[in-house]
């Protein structure tokens, strides 16, 4: 016979477990995201900026646009984890 | 303050016996901005002017200083002020001392490059001697045989050759080296089992002698040479020392020259009289027209224009002073239009509270204040020094939320949190009731939503000034209804679930299908401002979504702060915790190293968490700034104003 209040402390903790690394997932692949859009518009912001020093703000704005997603992904990450 | 400086259009017309007057006037005055003169394609009775007598005198002498301060590394941008020499006696010197000290710095800059040559030639003889030096032959012994052929060069490893020879080969030098002397009748045959190991020929130098004494020789002669370059270098310090005062003032004194010579260029003028046009601040304007007026004895005629194209005047920021750093901020978005709302003021404000909300760390904080006010030495021209004002006004609100959050260096100050508690459970360190995310994100949110409804509130103000007759009115209707749909959708969501430190709604009367008071005006603000939105441009439509991600993009004020309080804690944890309390409780050699490394570790990880700091707080309090609030209201683009003249820094008249 199983233990009824061990086999809840263990599902208890595998739910635990699981939303941590639901919260891993979420910043990760955000990341990996957010670093994939990020690539060609930062190379292209950094041509721009070669060009002409006055497009450093607007290349900054466009370079950080993707940014969003990654922090979507951290505060999903923090929800799950408090 | 929240609008540009406000500026009045000049047209003056004068005699060209006056322009010599004129333009000294300008140019003192310093608030002129030109408007440049296009001449139209096909000539008419207008055409630009010829530059004043004596522009192409000042632009050599110009020249020539220039040449001097390069040669001697003066950068005026980098001079400190010492005394502001009188311009007379400037010119006098220029006549009298410039010349010798040109010819004194050309001499000295001339036999330096060709010493520099010559160290390069005998450090080359050298390297080229260097592995000839392996073998104990003389130079001339590599030469001047009719029967026999002196092979030699480079290779890997020593080879055997099966016909009678003379072979040296030493691996004492890089590449290592082989020399070997056959009879002529065997050298293809060599030759071929010397390319096959992977010989690699060099030539033997034209010298004689041991190479090992000529290399010597030849790198004597190059540290001989060093040292004369050396003591060249210093006689140009010394005239960087004797003369650096009255070169920059030659510099600015000559600039100024040319620049007013050169300013009829930027006029159109007739056979007898020139015209220009340009922009005076309203607070001169009559400053300079009575000063016009004066100094030609009313021979000029001057008049006002209406402004009729907003895009072509100057824009001058007009703010208080503790804002006036945060205008190179607004100048790398670009500078706001002349009829626009000038949004430094509250960049100024909410910039340095952003960073504080996200670097909230009193030990951060003084860290980079230190760091700010250190920097200020070294960084001398203007952006870098309202840069750094920034970053000191940026971490002193660090330091005042690092005091609210109770932080320093991750850890907790003796007193709890004065707000919310952002003290993560990282190695047991939390106190209290934990970190208080949820809260944190609210406010965050709440900040958002503030920020963006007060951006749409500047557009709706921005397009009465910006647009004109029915688009002016259409462009107001479609901000309040952007405003309409986020504040519709923040009512339904009230009206729905409850949400701690947001106004709870869910209590309120249901009128139809279930849905209360709250979520119908939500439902009815919602339709209206999708109707605002799309009366002027329907494909605006498609941005909905922008409104729920810009809002939410306010959460990262909590969660770049809370990675990393995270990353300073755990920099905590591993050095002090994992490494060093346990070794204090019984002190052994192993424990002292463990010591040292761990405290190695919490430096390093500061270090670098200080650094993220700072580009994290900057970057993301910018970037709210330039994506979530400018994008609401902002156009930019407007022109710099740049008056006609120079504040003379090393001269007075």
């Amino acid at each position: 016979m199983v233990d009824v209040a061990t086999t809840l402390e263990m599902v208890q903790a595998s739910q635990a477990g699981m939303s941590a690394v639901g919260a891993g997932l979420a910043v990760g692949l955000t990341g990996v995201g957010t670093g994939l859009a990020e690539m060609g518009i930062g190379a292209a912001a950094v041509g721009a900026t070669a060009e002409n020093r006055d497009m450093f703000g607007l290349a900054l704005l466009f370079t950080v646009i993707p940014e969003t997603i990654v922090i979507f992904g951290l505060v999903v990450a923090l929800l799950l984890l408090f | 303050m929240l609008r540009p400086e406000r500026m009045r259009r000049l047209l003056i017309a004068a005699p060209k016996s006056e322009i010599d007057t004129i333009i000294g006037e300008l140019y003192r005055h310093n608030v002129y901005h030109i408007e440049d003169f296009v001449p139209e394609s096909t000539p008419g009775a207008l055409s630009i002017g010829h530059p004043l007598s004596g522009a192409s005198d000042a632009a050599s002498a110009l020249i020539k200083v220039r040449a001097i301060e390069n040669a001697c590394g003066i950068d005026s941008e980098n001079v400190e002020i010492r005394e502001r020499l009188p311009a007379s006696k400037v010119r006098e010197m220029i006549r009298t001392d410039l010349p010798s000290i040109q010819k004194e710095t050309e001499d000295l800059v001339g036999s330096r490059s060709r010493l520099e040559t010559r160290q390069k030639e005998h450090e080359q003889r050298a390297r080229e001697l260097e592995p000839f030096a392996a073998v104990p032959l003389d130079l001339e012994f590599y030469r001047g045989y009719t029967r026999f052929t002196v092979f030699t060069g480079h290779m890997s490893h020593d080879v055997e050759i099966d016909v009678p020879n003379e072979k040296y080969f030493s691996d004492k030098v890089a590449g290592n080296m082989i020399v070997v002397v056959v009879q002529n009748e065997h050298r293809e045959q060599v030759e071929r089992t010397l390319l096959d190991a992977g010989f690699q020929a060099i030539p033997v130098p034209e010298e004689t002698g041991a190479p090992a004494d000529r290399m010597k020789a030849h790198l004597d002669e190059a540290r001989r040479i060093e040292s004369e370059i050396v003591a060249i270098n210093e006689k140009i310090a010394g005239i960087r020392e004797r003369h650096t005062d009255f070169l920059v003032a030659c510099d600015e004194l000559l600039t100024a020259d040319v620049e007013r010579a050169e300013a009829p260029l930027r006029f159109a003028t007739t056979e007898e009289t020139f015209i220009t046009e340009g922009w005076v601040p309203e607070d001169r304007a009559d400053r300079i027209q009575a000063a016009l007026e004066k100094a030609t004895g009313g021979r000029i005629y001057i008049e006002e224009l209406e402004i009729d194209d907003d895009t072509a005047v100057p824009v001058e920021y007009e703010n208080p002073s503790f804002a006036r750093p945060s205008q190179l901020l607004m100048d790398l978005y670009g500078r706001p239009r002349y009829s626009e709302f000038d949004p430094t003021l509250l960049l100024a404000i909410a910039f340095p509270i952003f960073f504080g909300m996200i670097l909230g760390d009193v030990g951060y904080g003084a860290v980079l204040l230190a760091l700010s006010l250190g920097l200020r030495k070294f960084l001398k021209g203007e952006g870098g020094r309202a840069l750094l004002k920034v970053l000191s006004i940026s971490s002193i609100s660090s330091i005042i939320f690092g005091v609210l959050y109770s932080e320093a260096f991750g850890f907790s100050l003796p007193w709890p949190t004065l707000i919310f508690s952002r003290h993560l459970n990282i190695g047991g360190a939390a106190t209290g009731h934990g970190p208080q995310v949820v809260e944190l994100m609210i406010v965050a949110i709440w900040i958002g939503i503030l920020h963006i409804t007060l951006g749409r509130l500047i557009g709706t103000r921005n397009a009465r000034s910006l647009y004109h007759g029915k688009h002016a009115m259409k462009a107001m209707l479609s901000n309040l209804g952007w405003l309409g749909v986020m504040w519709g959708i923040l009512l339904m969501i009230w009206a729905f679930f409850p949400i701690p430190l947001m106004p709870d709604l869910t209590g309120l009367p249901v009128v139809a299908m279930g849905f209360n008071v709250a979520a119908v005006t939500g439902v009815v603000l919602l339709v209206a401002g999708v109707i605002g939105i799309a009366q002027e441009n329907p494909l605006e439509v498609v941005e909905l979504p922008t409104i729920i991600s810009h809002v939410l993009s306010y959460a990262r004020l909590t969660a770049v702060g809370l990675s990393s309080v995270a990353i300073a804690m755990v920099v905590n944890y591993i050095s002090i915790g994992m490494m060093i309390e346990p070794q204090l409780e019984a002190i052994t050699p192993v424990g002292v190293v463990l010591i040292i490394v761990g405290i190695l570790v919490f430096l390093m990880g500061h270090v670098l968490n200080t650094a993220l700091g700072l580009l994290g707080g900057g970057l993301h309090s910018i970037r709210l700034h330039y994506v979530e609030f400018f994008t609401k209201f902002y156009k930019g683009g407007g022109k710099k104003y740049n008056p006609f003249g120079m504040k003379s820094k090393f001269t007075e008249e």
